[in-house]
């Protein structure tokens, strides 16, 4: 865990459950704030008893694998790829995703011509029914403030060197509209197979900090 | 453009286009009432109880002192229980009174559990 400055998003260490379900450091402040507000809607009927709990089911069924498929699957499909673009919540919901919320998802493809990166710069908003909750780097101050203005300087902090014939654009996510980029297929996957081809494909080339390599992932 | 205009201009969570530091490439797994508070945080959205954009004006509304020594699921929390008082669902008093329980429970249980070992 790097250091941080007070006001990015870092969190307290974790909290191991004790064997007896009594989790051995004391909550702190904030935690407890968190059960008894819980508590008091569960009680008061505003909230169901297990509905907590229930959607901690559906946060922790959310990864980028479930994003890795969708992009993959729009690589060798050129139907589904053009359902995407045209809505990609539709496109996403015929794979068998469901959106929890009530967000629309735009899918940006990326060219050789264009580059797309997403952001939030009021929050962190972000494509969780597809990718999951985002890295802490995408909810802190530099990325936010920074990707909507000097995009470059900041894919160059991941490694990234777009061409300067290659236009950026960055969406900046709301509550209600979220993005997802569509990268470009590397090349020399032609044989790949759609799970194959689905490994490569990670969470920050879905975010557009770094293209999708052909040796990152695990596939042959 | 004078201090006094920025102040004016921005709110806090308005930051895009500011400088700011390198990326730091920090992640860190959910502790487990964080991803509690997430979860809730999802449930008011459904229930209609608070929605998202409410959360993100009440976690503004906590104003930058706030906003800077609170880390983002305290914040959150915060912003909920603040909200709840607003819409009179809750007050300051039963929340306080639930807290100073569930810490008492914790204690209580902390110390049959240390016999039971």
């Amino acid at each position: 865990m790097a250091s941080h400055e007070h006001n990015d998003d870092h969190d307290h260490p974790h909290h191991e459950s004790h064997p007896h379900g009594v989790q051995e450091i004391e909550p702190g402040y904030y935690e407890l704030m968190e059960s008894a507000v819980r508590e008091l809607l569960i009680e008061r009927k505003m909230i169901g008893a297990d509905e907590v709990r229930r959607q901690i089911e559906v946060l922790d069924s959310r990864t980028p694998a479930l994003g890795s498929k969708v992009v993959a699957h729009a690589w060798t499909d050129p139907g589904f790829r053009k359902r995407l673009l045209a809505n990609g919540r539709k496109a996403c919901e015929e794979l068998g995703i469901s959106f929890y919320d009530d967000t629309q998802l735009i899918v940006l493809e990326n060219t050789d011509k264009v580059h797309n990166l997403i952001v939030c710069t009021l929050c962190s908003c972000y494509p969780r029914p597809v990718l999951g909750l985002p890295p802490d780097w995408y909810k802190a101050r530099s990325y936010r403030a920074r990707a909507v203005v000097e995009p470059r300087a900041v894919l160059a902090e991941f490694g990234t060197q777009i061409p300067d014939d290659v236009e950026i654009r960055v969406s900046d996510s709301t509550a209600v509209v979220r993005y997802l980029v569509l990268p470009v297929r590397p090349a020399g996957t032609e044989g790949f197979s759609e799970e194959d081809l689905a490994k490569l494909v990670t969470r920050d080339a879905m975010i557009g900090v770094i293209p999708v390599q052909l040796h990152a992932g695990s596939a042959a | 453009m004078s201090q006094a205009e920025n102040i004016v201009i921005r709110l806090p969570n308005d930051i895009g286009g500011l400088a700011a530091d390198r990326i730091q490439r920090t992640d860190h797994e959910l502790a487990p009432w964080e991803k509690r508070c997430h979860a809730l945080a999802d449930v008011l959205d459904f229930r209609k109880i608070i929605n998202t954009e409410e959360k993100r004006r009440g976690v503004e509304a906590l104003g930058s002192e706030w906003v800077g020594k609170l880390n983002y699921y305290e914040r959150w929390i915060v912003a909920f229980a603040t909200i709840l008082f607003q819409k009179g669902l809750l007050t300051p008093a039963d929340l306080a009174i639930r807290m100073d329980e569930i810490q008492k429970r914790w204690r209580d249980e902390a110390v049959l559990a240390k016999r039971g070992d």
